[in-house]
């Protein structure tokens, strides 16, 4: 099975976050980068697909240069190559353009399976897989908890997360391109063994300007800015159980905590 | 009749007697039984000597500094020091035995000689008269060392020797018992006497069977262990550089060195390892001596240049992780084994594969990639503590960098260590700083085998010692020390570093001085062992109140259990918890304070002494009853000024 992971590299996690000074990203010279967390589950799923029914894994990432540390890091866990879409312009794009571009570097792989994580840490727009499979023409199903392959090569079995505690079973054909849920397996950490592998794999690098230019951005980030902190004090009068009961209320239905 | 003349008149009488010639037939049947022995001998150990000078070279092997060498050769193997300290009794009598047989090479040289009529030692002559009553003394002693050795292995059995008892062991004793016996008799016959003939050849006789039993038995250390202390490798628990792409840490047969393998074959099984492994103490499946007899076994049945995991049939890859790295195990080996790089070389091969999958290693590997410190909490925490704690930022400034580590960083109660240590440096007025970012010194995955992490952690936090102009780093995790002062400088030359035990020591006269109550302190494996800092904790606490020792302390003090990486891979298996085997031996002593000296002991003890008694100990770091004396200090100087303002 040839199966395309397509991953992202994003602020680590609790990082501290500044805006930079044109207001419309965050302020990038003291930041550190790892693969999007959704993403390594993606890419945890395609190399156990790998281990169970043999072939290839594909990594692909658009990005800047650092992305090839991120790229380097699949590959020492077990992907076969990758394909690194160097840009520095990722802020400016809208989703189509993205997938756009990733359509463009992996449609010649003719890849059986594609998978992506359900969506991006810091931009969150959980579209970028599902736009990419309607560019390549193939179906896709979104936040997957499992994957199964007959071994037919024709066909996958796969379970969907619904809301409140449901699941959904999907049987489909393939090619077809999966949406990863996070947190679904355990992951493997990188190995001195992987890293030294790495070196002799293959990275195929393509500039924007390889790929054929796709329309002009249709959403814009206007501006980016830090949640602005508040402080509201509201007494709750009444006898202690009225009080009790309004604050409940408030509780549930406005700060929709509990 | 007074001493001198009955000594005289003795010497007179006995003399040691050999038959005064020999027939050519004799000499013919000697001549054959040696060769028959040396080809005995040969046949089996050539094998060994194979195994060995055919294993792959130690790369960063270096003869120099000889001097140590020499003096440990002197002081181990001439001298048994550490073969008598550490277990007095059955050591002595070793030590008889092996002085023995040093006295005894002159008497079997001229033994074999006189077979052949060429014997150089004449008993009426001066030389040779005093030199086989010199001999006689040592045999005297040799018979004795060996008969209590025999009683203590068949009689006694302690557990450390092992459950099944060793007939070899048996034969050999007997042999040297006969060898003396038969020696010894020489002085109550005459020369020309039959019975002199077979006392002869009956000593002649116990040497050529003793001869081909030594290669295959743990009896192989009196040929291989001078060897093998002579060519330690130079420092304690030393972890070798890996060599070329393909090193990956002990993996197979191919990755095993000269030196592990001498080390291997030179193992005699004593025991003496794993009656001080914390591991093997609790019920572990960890028991250090057999993962050398299991890589011995190895070689044996598969050679050092198989393709065949070491970790397997041979060696059980749980109990390598069982491992908390505290060396009591080398430290204590009398033959030279270094246990620790072989350990340690077992986790490498597995971890820097991948062979090895454990979910609290996956996690702690994982934080450490993507967080930079153990605990895997993110750097925010640690900036917001330093904030709140008002601790200086280093500029370069300062006399000295303050190093949180992670437990400093992260751990509550590693915390409360470095509030009450800067406290301390406060008081005695020295500056430091502590630096706005700092990573895991990588002290669990170096000591876990995953030389990936270690390399990025140990490059990243020398990146930023540079950038910063580090020169002297104190810190109160004595893991880090470790690391930095020894396991970074295979990626560069990393800072002055001390423990704050240290620190304290030097600067102790300024420090206040009171009468308080009995303080069990304990040595942590790290401070100690890998440290040799003994006295400078001991010597702090001394000022705040009566330090007293545990049974095991210095330097057979007993692992809390968090080493090696341990205190990340959640509740060990065995019978029992390390840490609360060490709590119990602690609040015996009826000590009303724990004193630590180490972050990952105190919180290993935080649990284990409230899980082991109802009434535990108190448990404070060195650092913690420092300030605390400072505090009551302050307290008792600013009361007058109190009483005066009402």
């Amino acid at each position: 099975m040839k199966i395309i992971v397509a991953i992202k590299q994003v602020p680590v996690r609790d990082s501290t976050l500044r805006i930079d000074s044109s207001g419309k990203w965050i302020d990038e010279d003291d930041l550190s980068y790892e693969i999007n967390e959704p993403d390594a589950y993606a890419l945890e799923e395609a190399l156990q697909l790998k281990e169970k029914h043999g072939g290839e894994v594909i990594a692909v990432l658009a990005g800047p240069e650092r992305g090839s540390q991120t790229i380097r890091e699949a590959l020492a866990k077990g992907a076969d190559r990758a394909i690194h879409i160097e840009c520095d312009d990722l802020a400016a794009l809208d989703t189509l353009g993205i997938a756009g571009r990733l359509a463009a570097a992996i449609k010649d792989e003719k890849a059986d399976l594609i998978l992506t994580g359900l969506q991006s840490d810091d931009l969150g727009l959980g579209q970028t897989g599902v736009v990419l499979a309607e560019l390549l023409g193939i179906p896709h199903a979104t936040i997957i908890m499992q994957v199964e392959a007959d071994g037919s090569g024709s066909s996958i079995k796969v379970k969907r997360e619904l809301e409140d505690g449901w699941f959904q079973h999907v049987t489909m054909p393939l090619p077809a391109l999966l949406t990863i849920q996070s947190g679904i397996s355990k992951l493997r950490y990188a190995t001195l063994m992987g890293i030294k592998k790495s070196k002799t794999k293959e990275v195929r690098k393509l500039s924007a300007s390889d790929l054929p230019q796709s329309a002009a951005a249709t959403v814009t980030l206007e501006r980016v800015y830090l949640p602005e902190k508040k402080k509201e004090t509201q007494l709750i009068e009444g006898s202690p159980t009225e009080a009790a009961n309004k604050l409940v209320e408030k509780l549930k239905f406005e700060v929709r905590v509990i | 009749m007074n001493f001198a003349v009955l000594s005289h008149m003795l010497a007179l009488r006995l003399r040691y007697a050999e038959p005064p010639t020999f027939s050519v037939f004799e000499m013919v049947l000697l001549a054959v039984l040696i060769v028959a022995a040396l080809i005995g001998f040969f046949a089996r150990f050539d094998r060994v000597l194979r195994n060995i000078f055919t294993a792959r070279k130690d790369s960063d092997f270096h003869i120099a500094p000889l001097g140590k060498r020499i003096w440990d050769f002197f002081w181990e193997v001439l001298c048994q020091a550490k073969v008598i300290k550490e277990r007095p009794l059955p050591g002595l009598a070793h030590a008889f035995v092996f002085w023995g047989f040093l006295a005894f090479a002159l008497v079997s040289t001229n033994h074999f000689a006189s077979g052949f009529r060429l014997g150089f030692l004449d008993s009426d002559g001066w030389v040779g008269g005093f030199y086989f009553w010199f001999a006689a003394v040592f045999a005297l002693l040799v018979a004795v060392g060996i008969a209590g050795l025999f009683i203590r292995r068949f009689f006694v059995r302690p557990i450390w020797l092992g459950r099944k008892v060793s007939i070899e062991s048996g034969i050999i004793a007997f042999l040297i018992f006969a060898l003396m016996v038969t020696y010894l008799g020489g002085f109550f016959v005459s020369p020309s006497s039959a019975a002199a003939r077979g006392l002869w050849w009956s000593h002649a006789l116990c040497i050529l069977v003793f001869l081909p039993l030594i290669p295959h038995t743990k009896h192989l250390h009196l040929v291989l262990s001078p060897f093998t202390i002579f060519l330690s490798r130079g420092e304690f628990s030393h972890i070798p550089p890996l060599s070329g792409d393909e090193d990956f840490g002990l993996v197979a047969g191919k990755d095993v060195t000269q030196l592990v393998a001498l080390q291997a074959y030179s193992c005699v099984e004593c025991g003496r390892c794993s009656e001080h492994c914390p591991a093997t103490n609790t019920g572990k499946v960890l028991n250090p001596k057999e993962i050398i007899l299991g890589v011995r076994a190895y070689l044996n049945d598969l050679g050092p240049h198989s393709e065949e995991p070491l970790l397997g049939k041979y060696n059980s890859q749980e109990a390598a992780f069982q491992c908390t790295t505290c060396g009591a195990c080398e430290y204590q080996c009398p033959v030279g084994i270094e246990h620790l790089p072989i350990i340690i070389g077992l986790r490498r091969g597995a971890v820097n594969t991948g062979a090895w999958e454990d979910d609290y290693g996956t996690k702690l590997f994982l934080a450490l990639e993507r967080n930079g410190n153990a605990l895997g909490m993110s750097a925010t925490e640690r900036d917001k503590f330093i904030k709140k704690q008002e601790l200086p930022i280093f500029d370069g400034s300062q006399e000295y960098c303050l190093w949180l580590g992670c437990m400093g960083a992260y751990d509550p109660q590693g915390r409360e260590i470095i509030a009450s240590f800067a406290k301390v440096m406060n008081y005695l007025g020295t500056s430091f700083g502590v630096l706005k970012k700092e990573k895991c010194t990588g002290d669990p995955v170096r000591r876990l085998g995953n030389d990936l992490v270690f390399q990025q952690l140990a490059e990243q936090n020398l990146e930023i010692m540079k950038q910063q102009k580090v020169t002297r780093i104190v810190t109160i995790c004595p893991h880090c020390v470790r690391t930095i002062a020894k396991d970074w400088k295979e990626y560069g030359a990393s800072p002055e570093i001390e423990h704050h035990s240290e620190f304290m020591a030097r600067y102790q006269d300024k420090l206040p001085k009171s009468d308080g109550p009995e303080i069990v302190y304990h040595d942590p494996c790290y401070l100690g062992r890998y440290r040799g800092t003994y006295d400078q904790p001991r010597e702090v606490l001394g000022r705040y109140g009566k330090v007293i020792d545990p049974p095991r302390a210095r330097e057979r003090s007993f692992c809390c259990g968090a080493g090696g990486g341990l205190a990340f891979l959640g509740e060990e298996g065995g019978n029992e918890r390390v840490s609360h085997a060490r709590a119990k031996e602690l609040t015996a002593t009826g000590a009303s304070i724990v004193g630590a000296a180490c972050p990952f002991c105190n919180t290993m003890f935080r649990d284990a002494l409230a899980a082991t008694s109802e009434a535990p100990p108190q448990l404070l770091d060195i650092a913690q009853i420092t300030a605390q004396a400072i505090t009551a200090q302050s307290r008792a100087t600013s009361t007058p000024n109190g009483a005066q303002n009402p």
